[in-house]
């Protein structure tokens, strides 16, 4: 079978899975009892990153930021959208430099190796996510909040409130699932 | 399993609005949003108000709908609003309230302000509450084409698309199924420890994954079997087409542009 078609139909199917993972109520991880969940929406983005590289890991994560866009998408400034739902998600993918490495050391069991790329990749692709939905809350807050807030803290509250639970608990996972099940990075055709 | 969740916001109906190619629709919500961000008087957001207003009433879609859509920024437009009445100290005091002092400007900046989300919020989802979101692929696909030039995949990046928004309910029935699987094995991850939690969602995404990857070869078989090999070639099953309705629409876009630029000094 030729790569390329594989390839394309997996990025699809399984950023659709992200986004069922995101929106299906229900599914979400509580960390605190009163509220407060954390999505494992990013693990199947993350997954494409290390199974086909980094094209591949940008063009789920962008078609990821594009399906939460088209399903109720909150664009108030250009700028702010295209921070929130494509530079953010793209970002994602950015996780994908790191899919050779992680192969690699599947193939000699290197479970440490493994380990630190996955957090490596993780945390790029968070940090990227991050930063862009920090500007754009900027963005967003400078345009319609009153001149003389502190507008950055607001951004940056907001964005660690869901990110940095988000990061952890989907880097834990994703080392547990593909150290458990190398097939899923690993392709067999 | 109830799926009005997901289906987004399209509300099907014969309407001139749904009957508007999706590339003009695109293009005039595009445009909208830029010039949205220039008005300053109060007659230029009159104008474009009733552009919106009119574009509302002639899709026919149940004024209902369109509150809904506007629902979850309601509270920031309401937020915004009140931040600006008591934050601005600009102009003449009109009244005060509980000894605070509010002033003219800062009505009128409160009013544009919150305007001015709204009017955008607006357009956006009368945009998407009379398009479906595969035809707003093909138009985004159609719009973008130019951009092969530089290497941008954009016959793989629409696929991909068209087939994770097809997918969207196969895979909600699929999860559906293997988390009521897996609950009726005792599987519980929303309450207990952090380590039983972690171990429930396992049982859930290593069988999610599986079949994703099984579904995924799947498609890509069939794909090959009937002769995919890229954008060249390809036919696709539904066209989008220009009519005289969106000229007449665009012409009428271009007349409200040229008005809101005149009143906006």
């Amino acid at each position: 079978m030729n790569h390329k078609t594989l390839m394309l139909v997996e990025i699809a199917i399984l950023t659709t899975l992200a986004f069922l993972l995101d929106t299906i109520p229900g599914l979400q991880f509580t960390i605190w009892p009163q509220g407060g969940s954390v999505s494992f929406a990013m693990i199947p983005v993350f997954i494409i990153a290390f199974r086909w590289g980094l094209k591949a890991g940008l063009a789920s994560g962008l078609i990821f930021g594009v399906l939460d866009l088209l399903f109720g998408g909150t664009v108030v400034h250009w700028l702010q959208g295209l921070l929130d739902y494509i530079v953010a998600f793209v970002g994602l993918g950015v996780a994908g430099v790191f899919a050779s490495g992680i192969r690699k050391g599947l193939s000699n069991n290197d479970h440490t190796k493994v380990s630190m790329l996955i957090i490596l990749g993780t945390f790029i692709g968070m940090a990227i996510r991050f930063i862009a939905h920090y500007l754009a809350g900027v963005i967003f807050f400078a345009h319609f909040a009153p001149e003389d807030q502190p507008v950055w803290l607001y951004s940056l509250v907001y964005n660690s409130t869901y990110l940095i639970p988000g990061f952890i608990l989907s880097a834990i996972i994703i080392i547990m699932l593909v150290i458990s099940r190398p097939q899923l990075v690993v392709r067999t055709s | 399993m109830n799926q009005s969740f997901i289906i987004g916001q399209y509300v099907p109906k014969e309407s001139p609005v749904h009957a508007l190619d999706a590339r003009t629709k695109l293009v005039i919500v595009f445009f909208y949003v830029l010039v949205t961000f220039s008005a300053e008087t109060l007659s230029s957001y009159l104008i474009l108000f009733l552009f919106a207003a009119f574009g509302a009433v002639m899709s026919r879609v149940h004024p209902l709908f369109i509150v809904k859509g506007l629902r979850p920024i309601w509270f920031i437009i309401i937020l915004t609003f009140i931040l600006h009445l008591f934050i601005q100290r600009q102009g003449e005091v009109l009244f005060s309230i509980f000894g605070y002092a509010i002033y003219d400007q800062a009505v009128i900046q409160a009013a544009i302000i919150s305007s001015r989300l709204f009017l955008l919020i607006l357009m956006t989802s009368l945009l998407t509450l009379t398009t479906t979101p595969i035809s707003i692929t093909d138009a985004v696909e159609t719009l973008l084409k130019p951009l092969k030039s530089i290497k941008l995949p954009i016959h793989e990046l629409a696929l991909m698309m068209s087939i994770s928004l097809r997918f969207i309910p196969t895979l909600i029935e699929e999860t559906d199924k293997i988390s009521k699987a897996q609950a009726s094995r005792g599987i519980d991850f929303r309450t207990g420890k952090w380590r039983d939690r972690l171990k429930a969602i396992f049982a859930l995404l290593i069988p999610l994954f599986i079949s994703a990857f099984k579904r995924a070869e799947d498609l890509a078989m069939a794909m090959e079997a009937r002769g995919y090999r890229g954008d060249y070639g390809r036919t696709k099953f539904r066209e989008l087409k220009f009519t005289s309705l969106d000229l007449i629409v665009f012409l009428l876009f271009i007349i409200i542009v040229i008005g809101f630029f005149y009143f906006n000094g």
